[in-house]
């Protein structure tokens, strides 16, 4: 070798310069999935468990690399050196090193037990009970205590427990919140269960969720939030979520049923203080969207090739939307009953084989498709006049005219035009 | 370079005088080990770039948020078959070409057990992995991940013929990889020199037992998961039918029963060229021999008792995730102890610091890495925030890349004069390991962060301000560092074949008896046998002071029932078997043949979905019988 030692620590520097330049450039941002905190019990005990590891592993790592180099360093050959003495080994010096993975392992070992057998009991009996279902490729959340069914935005009231039943109704997935806690798989024909408690501090959280395990063409667009709310909150937002649709013959009976209610007793009305709304007027509780934060907002950008007027979206009418939607003559254009349900109209299918979102109250969320758009009405007809392009695999039906469909391997004849697809919009933004 | 001055031996650049065939067909005929050897070295590297340029394209597109270079299915393709790849294709093979070349040279036999089965297992390879490859030209490549996890495998969620290239080129390649393993199993049984004891055998042919050994306990598990698979997708079973209550775990077990050894397959015939490497640059010898065989041992056993590590998520329950958690733990200990090792070898030695030397002590560096995050992870709790976010693909890849790759090249650049006859040129091999040191890191580092910092794996896209972008901009960059390394590396190894400094038998001052003959070996190997009395015996010869401590057995102690023994010395003639008087076995094509037949009689059933059950049951009948009667050519032709 007759290269000097400086070029060859060249490469090394540079390195160094690196890493440090790498970790300069990332502490200016901020990591709003960052599973390091304290969001939940079942986070902090995952945390002290990391922090162990993460000690034990850096004294290793810099024991070993540090020995590493040392070595290269000092016994780099030099120029007629004598032949080294020729060791072949000592068994003393063996058995220390066999000992030492040995000690570094038991203070890990021992509270990775415990943990383990402390985060799998069963949860609490008055957990709050949430049902979770998998689906290629969007969440279903349903409360059973609140006759509950909603979609890709999870509520969750902050310092109560909550007990996850995890189940699929197709491939497996992975239900996983960075920013509260670990991931629990979604097995087919199994129940899984995942609880913890999110910190009663978080009354305005809001948190990217997502699907980590591998579930085909659109994997990675199947995302979810979670809000944490306070108790109250989210009891107003359960009680509006089970009510019937806006404009829905139910909704309307019920409002009718409580005007002449109203009507038939207005002294006893009168003599409540504050007299309490109808169920189907109560506007409930949605998270609002300036405490969202900018990573629970999606961006995913329109896919090329696919335009929709603005101009039609302003003379989108509600009525013939829901018209269309509804009245059986449009089911060869606009089935779209066959695969959601909207509490309250006429019912195709009802949740458990329902391919689709329930719609009652789509408006009240925030993002759709998986949590890959935001709810608003350009997005919506975006997605209804080609949701096979906005979000690749989706068993969602492509409506535009004219569009191609690959589930028909054909260009759409019978489905509806952009001016239609404004109507249905407009009635889809008043199910709030 | 000092190692180039040594003078040319006077047989040099006369190879091909050595009475030896030239051309086309001495290659598809061939069963000598080294040109099978060859063969495996040639088509692993050119599929190590073609996973290469898969992931490439990945990084291309997870660039920045949003990417829209390729598309989802495009994407799901590329990451299925880049782990696909990399594993069957790529690092298993590498690994095969060194047990082909080395393993005879190091116990000192003239072949392996079985020449003939030998170039079956390569041709096997060969058109199994072009099976499986071929398809991405046609967007029909796998896509259901190298795990294949049921039921995204099966017919109602994975019609098309993606899927069915994937179960049926799995099968083709276990056929490969066993009939290869019980070749290296007997011939390192039978075959070695007088003298050499087992725990005289290098440690590279020592850590390669113990691999086919894995080979042969591990591949029955997932054939078996892919014949249910295959019954399921052809012929209406529902073994992983979830209609039918099919429970998705027996796949997931089955699998990684398989799945779990494979990575101690991958990784122990790089660990066994370390061990070569490091003592020869160290101008000492391996620290703790047979430590180092018995946690070999260890490391392969506890291999089979971990896989359920891979699915702490799954709900298994409190108790089984403990036990698989202590297992997990335990298997630290022997891997610990090979880094002690490795480490305790340099120690007070004369570092000389070559290519493939900068390489070895790289796998030792980068592998310590991969087994850090590995404890991590050993631990459930740990491992539900770590499970299937890119925490895990930095994991896996400083133990793949920065434990098999690094030591696979270290190994390439330290037995390419042996192949060749010839020098690798150290520029451009410094050049090639900078870039793969400083890339790989830069690719991978951070990957930790990203993953814990929320990115879920084998997403083909994510949103804008995740916090994900910087990492992800670092490990496109690194890649493409990477791929610049990958193209030099390239060019060194096909220009070196011609103008490399010509290489003496003792190529680097090792140990082995690899080196006591010439470069590139005769086809013979041996021209007589040599009789071994210690673990080193070429140092014996050349520097008995280095072996002085160890114990030999003198020959008059020994047994030799071999006439043609002789002491070991350095063969300098270079005569044709035929002068010699050294039966070789015939060069034959059948093997080859038989391997063409046996790949479209399996490959056929895709026909099933493609054309009609008819059509692939002829084919299949057809290519059957032309198998059975090239199988009968090939048993009633003379072995020699």
């Amino acid at each position: 070798m007759t290269r000097s030692p400086h070029r060859r620590l060249g490469p090394a520097l540079l390195l160094v310069a690196g890493i440090a330049l790498a970790l300069a450039a990332c502490s200016t941002q901020s990591y709003p999935n960052s599973s390091f905190t304290s969001n939940s019990d079942l986070n902090i005990d995952i945390n002290a468990l990391w922090d162990r590891v993460l000690i034990m592993g850096t004294a290793v790592f810099i024991f070993v690399e540090g020995l590493l180099i040392y070595v290269i360093v000092r016994y780099r050959a030099k120029p007629n050196a004598p032949m080294p003495k020729q060791i072949h080994g000592s068994h003393t010096l063996e058995i220390v090193w066999t000992l030492i993975p040995v000690l570094i392992l038991i203070p890990i070992a021992i509270p990775t037990v415990k943990t383990i057998f402390k985060t799998q009991a069963p949860a609490v009996a008055d957990a709050l009970q949430v049902e979770v279902y998998g689906h290629q490729w969007w969440w279903e959340f349903r409360y059973p205590a609140y006759g509950v069914v909603t979609a890709n935005e999870l509520y969750l009231p902050a310092g109560k427990t909550v007990n996850f039943t995890l189940q699929t109704r197709d491939v497996l997935h992975s239900f996983w919140t960075p920013g509260l806690a670990g991931k629990r798989d979604l097995i087919s024909n199994k129940v899984n269960h995942l609880w913890y408690t999110p910190d009663k501090t978080l009354t305005e959280g809001a948190f990217n969720g997502f699907c980590t395990e591998y579930c085909g063409s659109s994997h990675a667009n199947m995302r979810f939030r979670v809000f944490t709310v306070s108790p109250e909150n989210f009891e107003k937002w359960a009680a509006h979520m089970k009510t019937p649709a806006a404009g829905s013959p139910a909704a309307l009976a019920a409002q009718a049923a409580a005007d002449s209610a109203a009507k038939k007793a207005p002294k006893a009305a009168a003599m409540v203080p504050t007299p309490a709304p109808a169920p189907a007027m109560d506007a409930g509780y949605v998270f609002p969207v300036e405490k969202m934060g900018a990573h629970t907002i999606p961006r995913t950008p329109y896919p090329a090739g696919l335009t929709f007027d603005d101009n039609l979206l302003g003379q989108g009418d509600a009525a013939r939307g829901r018209a269309l939607l509804t009245n059986p003559a449009n089911m060869g254009k606009a089935a779209c009953l066959t695969c959601h349900v909207i509490t309250g109209e006429q019912a195709y299918v009802n949740d458990d084989v329902a391919r689709g979102p329930n719609l009652t109250h789509v408006a009240s969320r925030h993002t759709f498709a998986g949590g890959l758009f935001p709810l608003d009405a350009a997005h919506l007809a975006h997605w209804i006049k080609n949701a096979e392009k906005m979000k690749p695999g989706t068993p969602m039906t492509v409506f535009g005219i004219g569009q191609y469909s690959p589930l028909m391997k054909a260009n759409v004849t019978v489905g509806l035009t952009d001016a239609e697809i404004a109507d249905v919009v407009a009635y889809l933004l008043t199910l709030k | 370079m000092a190692t180039t001055a040594a003078p040319a031996p006077a047989y040099a650049g006369s190879h091909a005088a050595g009475g030896e065939q030239t051309g086309l067909w001495s290659w598809l005929a061939t069963v000598d080990h080294k040109r099978i050897g060859t063969l495996y070295l040639w088509t692993a590297l050119f599929f190590f770039c073609v996973g290469g340029i898969e992931a490439f394209i990945m990084r291309l597109q997870l660039m920045q948020p949003n990417g829209q270079v390729v598309s989802a299915e495009v994407f799901n393709q590329l990451f299925t078959m880049h782990g696909t790849t990399m594993i069957f294709l790529v690092v298993m093979p590498l690994s095969a070409a060194f047990f082909n070349f080395l393993i005879p040279l190091q116990i000192g036999a003239r072949d392996v057990a079985f020449p003939r089965l030998n170039a079956f297992s390569y041709w096997v390879y060969l058109f199994g992995g072009l099976f499986m490859t071929l398809p991405i030209l046609f967007n029909s490549a796998p896509n259901g991940g190298w795990f294949g996890y049921a039921p995204l495998t099966t017919m109602q969620f994975s019609g098309g013929l993606n899927i069915d290239f994937w179960v049926l080129g799995l099968q083709i390649l276990g056929v490969s990889s066993l009939a290869a393993a019980f070749n290296f199993i007997t011939t390192i049984i039978n075959m070695r020199a007088p003298g050499m004891s087992l725990m005289r055998m290098p440690i590279f042919t020592w850590m390669s037992f113990v691999v086919q050994f894995l080979l042969v306990l591990a591949f029955p598990a997932i054939t078996i998961a892919l014949f249910f698979l295959q019954f399921d997708r052809f012929f209406g079973t529902q073994f992983y039918e979830i209609a039918a209550g099919a429970d998705p775990l027996l796949w997931q077990h089955l699998f990684w029963v398989f799945g779990h050894p494979e990575v101690y397959i991958l990784i122990l015939p790089a660990f066994g060229l370390a061990s070569e490497i490091l003592p020869t640059f160290s101008k000492k010898p391996l620290f703790g021999y047979n430590v180092m065989v018995y946690s070999g041992i260890m490391i392969g056993f506890l291999g089979f008792g971990v896989w359920a590590h891979h699915m702490f998520a799954v709900g298994m329950g409190a108790t089984a995730d403990t036990i698989f958690s202590m297992a997990t733990m335990l298997i630290g200990i022997p891997t610990g102890v090979k880094i002690f090792n490795w480490v305790a070898t340099m120690w007070g030695g004369n570092l000389k610091f070559t290519v493939p030397m900068k390489f070895a002590v790289a796998l030792v560096a980068l592998f310590t890495i991969g087994g850090i995050s590995g404890v991590m992870h050993s631990s459930p709790p740990t491992d539900l925030q770590q499970t299937d976010t890119y925490f895990i693909v930095a994991h896996f890849h400083y133990v793949l890349f920065g434990g098999s790759i690094m030591g696979i090249m270290g190994g390439i650049y330290f037995y390419y004069p042996k192949m060749v006859g010839r020098y690798m040129s150290e520029t451009l091999g410094n050049w090639h390991f900078w870039l793969f040191f400083i890339g790989m890191n830069m690719t991978f580092f951070p990957m930790h962060f990203s993953g814990m910092l929320g990115m879920p794996r084998r997403i083909y896209t994510y949103d804008a301000g995740q916090g994900w972008d910087t990492f992800n901009l670092w490990s496109s960059i690194g890649v493409f560092i990477q791929g610049l390394g990958l193209v030099i590396f390239v060019y060194n190894f096909l220009k070196s074949r011609k103008s490399g400094a010509v290489a003496p038998n003792d190529a680097w001052g090792a140990g082995t008896l690899e080196w006591s003959i010439p470069s590139p070996p005769p086809e013979y190997n041996f021209a007589q046998l040599p009789v071994v009395t210690s673990r080193y015996p070429l140092w014996d010869l050349k520097h008995p002071e280095m072996t002085a401590d160890l114990t030999h057995s003198a020959p008059d102690q020994m047994v030799i029932t071999d006439s043609h023994a002789v002491p070991v010395h350095e063969e300098t003639e270079r005569k044709t078997a035929h002068e010699l008087g050294i039966p070789m076995p015939f060069p034959t094509i059948k093997p080859l043949f038989a391997a063409l037949f046996m790949v479209l009689m399996v490959g056929a059933l895709v026909l099933v979905h493609a054309i009609s059950m008819q059509v692939a049951v002829a084919v299949m009948i057809t290519c059957a019988a032309l198998f059975i009667g090239t199988i009968y050519g090939w048993l009633t032709s003379p072995l020699e």
